[in-house]
């Protein structure tokens, strides 16, 4: 009998598993040996929840400083960082006080973030923050069009430590933080 | 007369507490099959509805009864209707003749009642094998009345697959009919009576090791279930032939499904397992001196084998993937009917010289 190079002969243990099913039994006692040793990963999401990372990328906020002044000086550069196109900032001047700036109106469209967190690293006052809320399913995605109060809100409730304003920062005036040694200090 | 009204309404009662059984254990598979399959799988299963989501069938059963029963357009309204149905009662009407437990008798009002046989026929297999095939019929029709081309692929593929697979049943039963000498399950199964070495899997002269292996697969291919669910796939035909059906009709193919998979199962159990037998000789409860109590343990074991083969289902549904359809086809009909022929041959010779030796 020729027997040519693609069908080779089947020998007697290749027989004897075809005929048992060893293949079969192997997958099966896989099977089994995870019934048995029942170690289940599902996480009973409402019911309990997985601990996030520290630098979890969830809902953003505006932040106040801890004498409740807002932090925002209007400087629309989280606006000019985002790549979605979320956020509109109306900046004015603070009334009465020509060289300080605030943002009058601010706005949010959640439905298009996509959380990059890029508003956060352009923000000079450290003004934007994220949080670690994730469960904003709504039913109407018109909720989902925050203003400036809803974000002070969400702010208020996720970052009960706020920071101490300095001097030097005073809240409607863009020294950006860092003090500026060649500009001459406020005297107020 | 009041003889004639009577043995109707025990008939009745036999009949409705089968049905009974038979849905209570359907209701209990849903669930089942869903934690097996989720702990096989490392998933906890349905955990929701009460208490580690025992309830969880009835919350299946109370949305199926309330979801809109949808018509789609262009289907054929009266067959549409009619095909649940048609794939419903032959799943069920097979009980009829499968024995539950030992054959004992008791009187009521001078009529002679034996409680777990509803019906004795001589040709009890046979009945079961001819109703099974009619559920073919609910499935094509099905198919084919939705005017959907995912239904109609379906069903044509069940038809196939089931009258491949039904040859296969009847073929690998044959062995076993040749060893008892008779159709009837009632007497197929006290025939295996004494001990586990007496069940047709492993009786001599002919050990049915092989027949068994065979109806268990054309089984599962029969019922539709993994590995040979094609006629459902659903990464290929969404959901086979009840792609359109929804709420209540659904449920009706659903059943069937279920209730056939448990009909096979009691089937195999009766015909290889020794049915309501114990695996040791008598029982233990006679022994105990209340042979007036052995039912209890006879139908018992009935249920332990019943739900072992369930079991194997489930089992084998976690474990492999869906054949290629010639893969099926070619398993059908060059692997498993060559053997059950086989088997067949060797089992009429070895009876035969058994009975000359005698």
């Amino acid at each position: 009998m020729e027997s040519t190079t693609s069908t080779k002969r089947p020998s007697l243990s290749e027989w004897f598993k075809t005929i048992t099913f060893y293949e079969i039994l192997v997958g099966m006692k896989a099977t089994l040996s995870h019934l048995l040793n029942y170690r289940p990963v599902t996480l009973q999401y409402p019911h309990e929840k997985r601990t996030l990372p520290d630098n979890y990328r969830g809902m953003l906020a505006l932040l106040r400083y801890d004498d409740g002044t807002e932090k925002c000086v209007g400087c629309d550069l989280c606006e000019a960082a985002c790549p979605s196109r979320v956020i509109r900032v109306v900046s004015a001047e603070v009334p009465g006080e020509p060289t300080k700036r605030y943002s009058k109106e601010y706005y949010m469209d959640m439905t298009r973030c996509l959380f990059c967190g890029m508003c956060v690293d352009a923000c000079p006052v450290d003004a934007l923050g994220m949080t670690r809320e994730f469960e904003w399913a709504v039913y109407d995605k018109r909720q989902l069009h925050l203003n400036k109060q809803q974000l002070l809100a969400i702010g208020d409730r996720s970052f009960p430590t706020r920071e101490k304003r300095l001097e030097l920062q005073h809240p409607n005036v863009a020294f950006f933080n860092v003090a500026f040694k060649h500009v001459p200090q406020k005297s107020d | 007369m009041t003889e004639f009204g009577l043995r109707l309404a025990i008939s009745l009662t036999q009949i409705a507490a089968v049905m009974g059984i038979v849905v209570i254990t359907v209701l209990i598979l849903t669930l089942a099959e869903r934690k097996v399959l989720g702990w096989m799988q490392d998933r906890m299963g349905p955990m929701e509805v009460g208490p580690y989501g025992i309830l969880q069938p009835f919350a299946d059963a109370i949305k199926l009864f309330f979801k809109e029963d949808i018509i789609p357009a262009g289907a054929n309204k009266f067959l549409f209707t009619t095909a649940p149905i048609l794939c419903l009662i032959p799943a069920f009407i097979g009980f009829a003749v499968i024995p539950w437990g030992p054959n004992q008798t008791f009187e009521v009002g001078g009529i002679t009642v034996r409680p777990f046989i509803i019906s004795d026929i001589n040709i009890g297999i046979l009945y079961i094998l001819a109703f099974a095939s009619l559920g073919a019929y609910g499935i094509i029709l099905g198919g084919w009345a939705s005017n959907s081309k995912y239904s109609l692929l379906g069903g044509l593929r069940s038809a196939a697959q089931i009258i491949s697979y039904e040859l296969n049943v009847g073929l690998s039963i044959v062995g076993i009919l040749i060893l008892a000498g008779s159709l009837s399950l009632v007497k197929i199964t006290d025939a295996q009576a004494g001990g586990f070495w007496h069940w047709y899997l492993f009786a001599l002269p002919a050990p049915q090791i092989f027949a068994f292996v065979i109806y268990v697969i054309s089984a599962v291919a029969e019922t539709n279930r993994v590995p040979f669910d094609l006629p459902e796939a659903e990464s290929e035909l969404v959901a086979g032939f009840f792609t359109e059906y929804s709420g209540l009709r659904f449920a009706f193919f659903f059943l069937a499904e279920y209730a056939n998979m448990v009909l096979v199962s009691c089937v195999a159990a009766a015909l290889f397992l020794g049915g309501w037998n114990a695996p040791y000789p008598g029982t233990i409860l006679a022994l105990l001196g209340a042979p007036s109590l052995a039912w209890i343990e006879n139908t018992m074991w009935f249920a332990v084998k019943t739900y072992s083969l369930l079991f194997l289902f489930f089992w084998l549904r976690a474990t492999l993937p869906r054949l290629r359809y010639d893969q099926l086809m070619r398993f059908g009909w060059k692997v498993l009917l060559p053997i059950a022929l086989g088997n067949i041959v060797v089992t009429s010779i070895a009876v035969f010289i058994y009975q000359q030796m005698k």
